[in-house]
């Protein structure tokens, strides 16, 4: 079990699955009968991509809370870890939809309430990291770090909630409650993708904390040197 | 001291502080004067073209950015005088702190805007909006609390790090954009159509929630912002 969750086990089983849902997203779903026609292939991996952001934000938030409970430097570093690969991910969110967006609305750019958010929690995120640049000591850097992730991640939905007084949006809502809106084949492989994200979220925050730790332990030996 | 007289006692402090000097609130009220002022020469690019549906984003950037420099101001006082030092020696809970500077804060920012919306209405507003003071009062009191509050939290991290005052817009300003979205909707309509209480009710309860959310979380993180 230990060597299934290891972190080279969780990169090929992200890599087979996003593989597999790439080419059943090709293959076997149809073309979108809807207006977006071939370009809804990109919502197969920006949906995914979107929702493993939002997961890693989570993590990092549930991580603050537990540094701030127990003081552990361990906690600091798993949100460290999440935050960075969130704001990757963040990132890819944006430019993916950016060009659904050139492909649906012959647009690159528009201001419409997720693309809007996504681009608020990329500056957010970007200011975790320039907050713990400035800081020098490492349990208050860990402290601040931790009260502002938490804050940051109650301010995501609160910030799509108040997109929604701006004038009306173009994103295509896919997924309604109660009617998942996509035939079965399409589900799949879309629900493939997801997993196959998802496992490449954990194999990355796994793999980041294994050398996050080791730069630590090299700090802690080279103080213990007297270097 | 039960907690209510402490808070009392901070508040007074800080008022009676700037009271004295009153070179913060003196510096702010000129800022937003000037800013007016920039905003009318930035946006004349055409003879009679309508900014009606701009003043309400021109009041707000006004604010937010006279609020940096009074919040920026307000806190590095007290970090080079040591009077944080001071206060956290006394045995006074640090909500009850938190409480105080954001009241603080929040009457220096009304005591701004009681001299900066007169005179903004004479400038920009050729509409009267006399019978929509309820909402428009009601606005500006909750998108007030909001920026208050976090600003009083954010701006006791960012005077404890390195850059201090450099740091406090980047932090604040992406977490008040809801702030910013839902208030200068309702002021821009209040300006330019005139909107009643109804028309702003999911507006002004935006702001409502909003302001309730962050002061419990302003409220559980403050101890650990304000540090030992």
């Amino acid at each position: 079990m230990k060597k299934l969750l290891s972190a080279p086990a969780l990169f090929a089983g992200a890599g087979i699955c996003l593989i597999a849902g790439l080419l059943l997203a090709f293959w076997w779903a149809p073309a979108d009968a809807s207006s977006m026609g071939f370009s809804q292939k990109i919502f197969y991996y920006h949906a995914p991509i979107a929702e493993v952001a939002l997961l890693a934000f989570g993590v990092a938030f549930a991580a603050a809370i537990a540094y701030l409970r127990t003081q552990n430097l361990k906690w600091d570093r798993l949100g460290l870890v999440s935050i960075r690969i969130g704001l990757l991910f963040s990132i890819l969110v944006m430019l993916t939809g950016m060009i659904w967006g050139k492909a649906a609305w012959d647009a690159w750019w528009a201001w419409e309430p997720r693309l809007t958010t996504f681009l608020l929690v990329c500056f957010l995120y970007a200011a975790y990291w320039v907050l713990r640049s400035v800081v020098d000591e490492d349990q208050r850097r860990a402290t601040y770090a931790a009260v502002f992730a938490i804050i940051a991640f109650i301010d995501v939905p609160i910030t799509f909630f108040a997109t929604r007084f701006l004038p009306e949006g173009l994103h295509p809502v896919v997924i309604q409650a109660g009617d998942s809106g996509m035939e079965s084949s399409m589900l799949v492989s879309f629900l493939i993708s997801m997993l196959g994200m998802t496992l490449l979220l954990v194999a990355l925050i796994r793999r980041d904390l294994e050398i996050e730790e080791l730069k630590d332990r090299v700090t802690d030996l080279k103080t213990s040197l007297g270097g | 001291m039960t907690g209510w007289a402490q808070f009392k006692a901070i508040l007074r402090k800080d008022l009676i502080r700037e009271l004295r000097t009153r070179d913060m609130l003196v510096s702010m009220i000129l800022f937003v004067l000037l800013a007016m002022v920039i905003f009318h020469y930035a946006f004349s690019v055409k003879a009679g073209a309508d900014l009606t549906y701009f003043t309400g984003g021109m009041l707000w950037v006004t604010f937010i950015f006279a609020m940096l420099l009074g919040l920026n101001r307000s806190f590095a006082q007290e970090k080079d005088e040591h009077c944080l030092d001071g206060l956290l020696l006394c045995p006074v809970d640090r909500v009850t702190i938190f409480l105080a500077k954001t009241a603080g804060n929040l009457i220096f920012l009304l005591i701004i805007q009681a001299v900066a919306v007169p005179v903004f209405t004479l400038f920009f507003i050729e509409r009267s909006y006399f019978g929509d003071l309820l909402p428009f009062f009601i606005v500006l009191l909750l998108a007030d609390v909001g920026i208050c509050a976090l600003g009083t939290l954010l701006a006791t991290i960012s005077m404890n790090t390195r850059s201090r005052d450099l740091l406090l817009p980047i932090l604040l300003l992406p977490l008040i954009v809801p702030v910013l979205i839902a208030a200068t909707g309702a002021t821009t309509l209040i300006f330019a159509e005139g909107a009643g209480l109804g028309e702003l009710l999911t507006r002004i309860l935006f702001l409502l929630g909003f302001d309730a959310v962050f002061l419990v979380a302003a409220w559980g993180t403050y101890d650990f912002a304000i540090g030992e």
